[in-house]
């Protein structure tokens, strides 16, 4: 797949069209590794807590008979084990619904996976309201046993946050390598290693559940994507997985296997939450009713049926066309706090900076008396520089020589390294620079931002360029002819908190060598919520690099932070637009290293089809 | 019970009808009230003062616990001829228990997860004069006044489009809170069924503080006061102080 996933138009596969696809499935779900055989023969009763009652029998040729809620049907089911535990998973014919089970044959408790299509469910509000895709797959988890007649146990399965901070690489009997950042206790980080050709990381919603110290049942849906859905049981002592896909490929083809899969952990990030946090509470589970004054407590208000922590940015993200953006910025820019246009809205005070800057390094005196030339590689632009005062700079594009004015900010990113930013004036489409000038080595890179992609208007494109700093005069630099900044991976794995202020921090996981994803901290620290976007990494100096992303398919908003890893910190800019006008602005944040991924390894031009 | 807290205001020709007849009721003259002799006013004194104590108490745990309906209810309603409840916050007048204290408890205070009691924030501490409460319990027995300090904490949801407050907010989170100690100045009123009602509340904001529990220390903090009236914010006062 070439296409990025959060670009590609999936089909609005309707109910009928899914009806059709998934009656073709009523036979079971195929798999390439032999099925087992353990369930012929027997009949089960699960019960599940707030859940379904399931009576099956299970018959020769993997068929079997599901009673529930009084309703007998027949259907087919792949089966497989994984140690004692044996996970089958079948669908209901005639119906968009199926059910994924897991059975520890030891203890006779059961996680109890129901999944189905075309939901109908509705999310947001008013103006936004909107009916999630019928392809997307839904699910809920019940936890329960096998009855055997006994005494129900006490303790069952249950959510978790062990798995937090983990990565595996798993090799499936298919083929298919997939690259797991289990970063959030919401969501999965994940990289499609084979069936993608641009090794971009995306997040999907995810569960972790806890059947015993050494085994886990995980789920994950492509939610604003596919929609597919894929689940299973790992073992962390053998690192081996049984689990199946279900749902609609980039093709609109119904996916339906099972799979068993041989996985590396490739790391793991340490977890903030209190160490007597462990996660039992889902994180779209409803707080406690609390008890009226002198009443009884109620009991708490279940989550809606298949509810989940799921950002759906591009839901809410309305598109514009580069000429509205444009028009929008005529009307409105804010430079750095500074509001110009011929709008209304220009008169009025900025809107708020869209990242808390209360952790920013301070701005820097650095460029001040300064005159330079920055002269980019392969026919890239020659910017001429003179600078006088902290936050006012001239510049002159020798492509058409003429000075102008522009307010700038710039930081001391380490020793006598400039960091600096400012509009380029009069662009169509409106235009910025991100530029760190290394006063010591002669080196210069540009990330030239501008608004507008192929896709909507209202974002940001970036692209990085290469070159030397000349200057004159005592603190002349003789640039190198050679050497240069350079796209670096060097980052690759790695992932740093980054707090804006005391009261907004987020996770970066540098994830691959083109993306990253971020994820969101609730008040206890626990990671949760989280999203994906394409990135570049350069590399200025041991320990210093400038890393940008577009928040692509989701607000178009530009993040461009040089980030010192010695120091632990990052500065830097954002840059957005849309129909409040164009906005270039300031940003920065302490940072901890949470931990590292080992998977730089994994990424690269591969031999295909060899 | 400390008697030395509470004080008893004997001012009689407040008027009202209904306070006569609760004092007549008592057996209590006009010459009666003006004292604290009349040992049956004193007790029913100290039975309102009691009620309204616990009154207070379930304020205080219904905003700790966010039932903000419950909240709303505890204020005298609106009724034609009679002034409406208030609420004074942060510079701001919420008039009205369907209008603007409605809006202050319904949408404002949820959305800044305002009004969960927490402990006093390292440092910031009110001294012991500041703690000390009082209820007053006028001798018609149907309105009374009230000093409760407060503990809690405050918050607005940041305002931001970024990526990052949205998701935020999937969690229930997405807002810049602190701590603000002060004391509650109190009004009550009964309404036709005998009940206490809240006339007036007003949040005197004695200490404020960025700080969350959990935290080693806390940072004094500058909070804009309210700058916008209702209904151009939407969840705004309908009149600045």
């Amino acid at each position: 797949m070439r296409i990025p996933m959060h670009r590609f138009q999936y089909t609005k596969l309707t109910k009928d069209q899914i009806a059709t696809k998934l009656k073709t499935a009523e036979g079971g779900p195929k798999s390439a590794s032999p099925f087992s055989n353990v369930l012929n023969g027997k009949t089960l009763k699960i019960v599940t807590n707030d859940g379904p009652t399931l009576e099956y029998r299970f018959a020769a040729n993997k068929r079997l008979t599901l009673t529930e809620g009084g309703k007998q049907v027949t259907a087919g089911y792949g089966e497989l084990t994984l140690n004692q535990r044996v996970f089958f998973s079948h669908l209901i014919p005639g119906e968009q619904k199926g059910y994924n089970v897991f059975i520890d044959q030891k203890t006779n408790l059961a996680t109890v996976f129901e999944v189905w299509t075309s939901s109908g469910i509705k999310q947001g509000a008013g103006a936004n309201e909107f009916t999630l895709d019928d392809r997307e797959v839904q699910r809920q988890i019940y936890f329960g046993y096998v009855d055997s007649g006994k005494a129900a146990p006490e303790k069952l399965h249950h959510y978790t946050n062990r798995m937090t901070g983990k990565g595996i690489h798993w090799t499936q009997d298919t083929g298919i390598e997939t690259l797991e950042l289990y970063a959030s206790v919401a969501n999965t980080n994940f990289v499609e290693l084979t069936r993608h050709i641009d090794d971009l990381s995306y997040v999907s919603t995810s569960d972790y559940v806890l059947a015993d110290d050494r085994t886990v049942i995980y789920n994950r849906t492509e939610c604003e994507f596919s929609g597919i859905h894929t689940c299973f049981v790992a073992d962390l002592y053998s690192v081996k997985q049984v689990g199946v896909r279900f749902g609609f490929n980039d093709k609109d083809e119904l996916e339906y296997y099972m799979f068993k899969g041989d996985g590396e952990v490739v790391g793991q990030l340490a977890y903030l939450e209190n160490f007597d946090d462990h996660g039992i509470r889902p994180m779209f589970a409803p707080a406690p009713r609390p008890a009226p004054v002198g009443g009884p407590a109620p009991a708490p208000v279940l989550p809606a049926k298949g509810a989940r922590t799921t950002y759906r940015p591009v839901r809410t993200f309305a598109h514009m066309t580069d000429e509205e953006v444009h028009h929008a910025a005529i009307q409105r820019t804010s430079v750095f706090g500074v509001v110009t246009g011929t709008g209304a809205g220009a008169a009025q005070p900025a809107p708020p900076q869209g990242l808390g800057t209360g952790n920013n390094l301070p701005f820097s005196d650095i460029l001040v008396g300064k005159e330079f030339t920055l002269r980019f590689d392969n026919g890239g632009p020659v910017r001429d520089y003179r600078i006088k005062e902290m936050f006012k700079l001239q510049y002159r594009d020798r492509s058409d020589n003429v000075w102008h004015d522009a307010d700038y900010r710039a930081y001391e990113g380490d020793d006598n390294l400039a960091w600096f930013g400012h509009m380029i004036a009069d662009s169509k489409p409106r235009a910025s620079v991100q530029v760190a000038v290394d006063f010591t080595n002669g080196l210069a890179t540009s990330i030239e931002s501008h608004m507008g992609t192929p896709y909507y208007g209202n974002e940001t494109s970036y692209r990085a360029i290469f070159g030397v700093a000349e200057m004159a005069g005592p603190s002349s630099l003789e640039a190198p002819l050679y050497v240069r900044h350079q796209l670096t991976d060097e980052l690759v794995g790695h992932a740093f908190s980054w707090s804006y202020s005391d009261q907004t921090t987020s996770m970066h996981i540098y994830s691959s060598p083109h993306s990253m994803s971020w994820v969101i901290f609730t008040g206890a620290q626990a990671l949760g919520a989280e999203w994906c976007s394409p990135c570049v990494y350069v590399k200025l100096r041991p320990g210093v690099y400038i890393f940008c992303q577009n928040e692509e398919a989701c607000n178009g908003a530009q993040m461009i932070e040089l980030l010192n890893t010695k120091a632990s910190h990052d500065c830097g800019f954002t840059y957005n637009g849309g129909a409040r006008g164009v906005s270039l602005g300031v940003t920065g944040a302490i940072g901890r290293h949470i931990g590292k991924f080992d998977i730089v390894g994994l990424y690269g031009p591969k031999r295909r089809n060899a | 019970m400390n008697i030395l807290r509470r004080s008893f205001i004997w001012k009689m020709g407040l008027g009202a009808s209904g306070a006569l007849a609760a004092t007549a009721a008592l057996g209590v003259s006009n010459e009666d009230a003006s004292t604290t002799d009349n040992p049956a006013l004193r007790a029913a004194l100290l039975e309102e003062e009691k009620a309204l104590r616990k009154l207070h108490q379930a304020f205080e745990h219904a905003m700790d616990k966010g039932l903000h309906e419950e909240v709303i209810g505890m204020f005298a309603a609106d009724i034609e001829g009679t002034e409406g409840a208030e609420v004074v916050f942060n510079g701001g007048i919420f008039k009205s228990r369907s209008h603007g204290v409605s809006r202050l408890y319904r949408d404002r205070f949820p959305a800044g997860k305002t009004g969960r009691r927490m402990e006093p924030a390292p440092g910031f501490e009110l001294t012991a004069d500041q703690q000390r409460d009082s209820v007053e319990v006028l001798p018609d027995l149907r309105s009374a006044k009230a000093v409760f300090p407060y503990s809690i904490q405050v918050g607005i949801p940041f305002e931001t489009e970024t990526s990052l407050a949205a998701m935020a907010r999937l969690h229930g989170e997405g807002v810049r809170t602190w701590w603000e100690g002060g004391v509650y100045r109190v009004h009550y009123r009964k309404d036709v069924a005998g009940h206490w009602k809240i006339s007036r509340l007003e949040y005197d904001m004695l200490s404020r503080a960025d700080y969350r529990s959990g935290k080693s220390y806390a940072q004094p903090i500058s909070v804009s006061r309210f700058a916008t009236r209702f209904p151009a914010d939407p969840q705004g006062p309908d009149d600045l102080i």
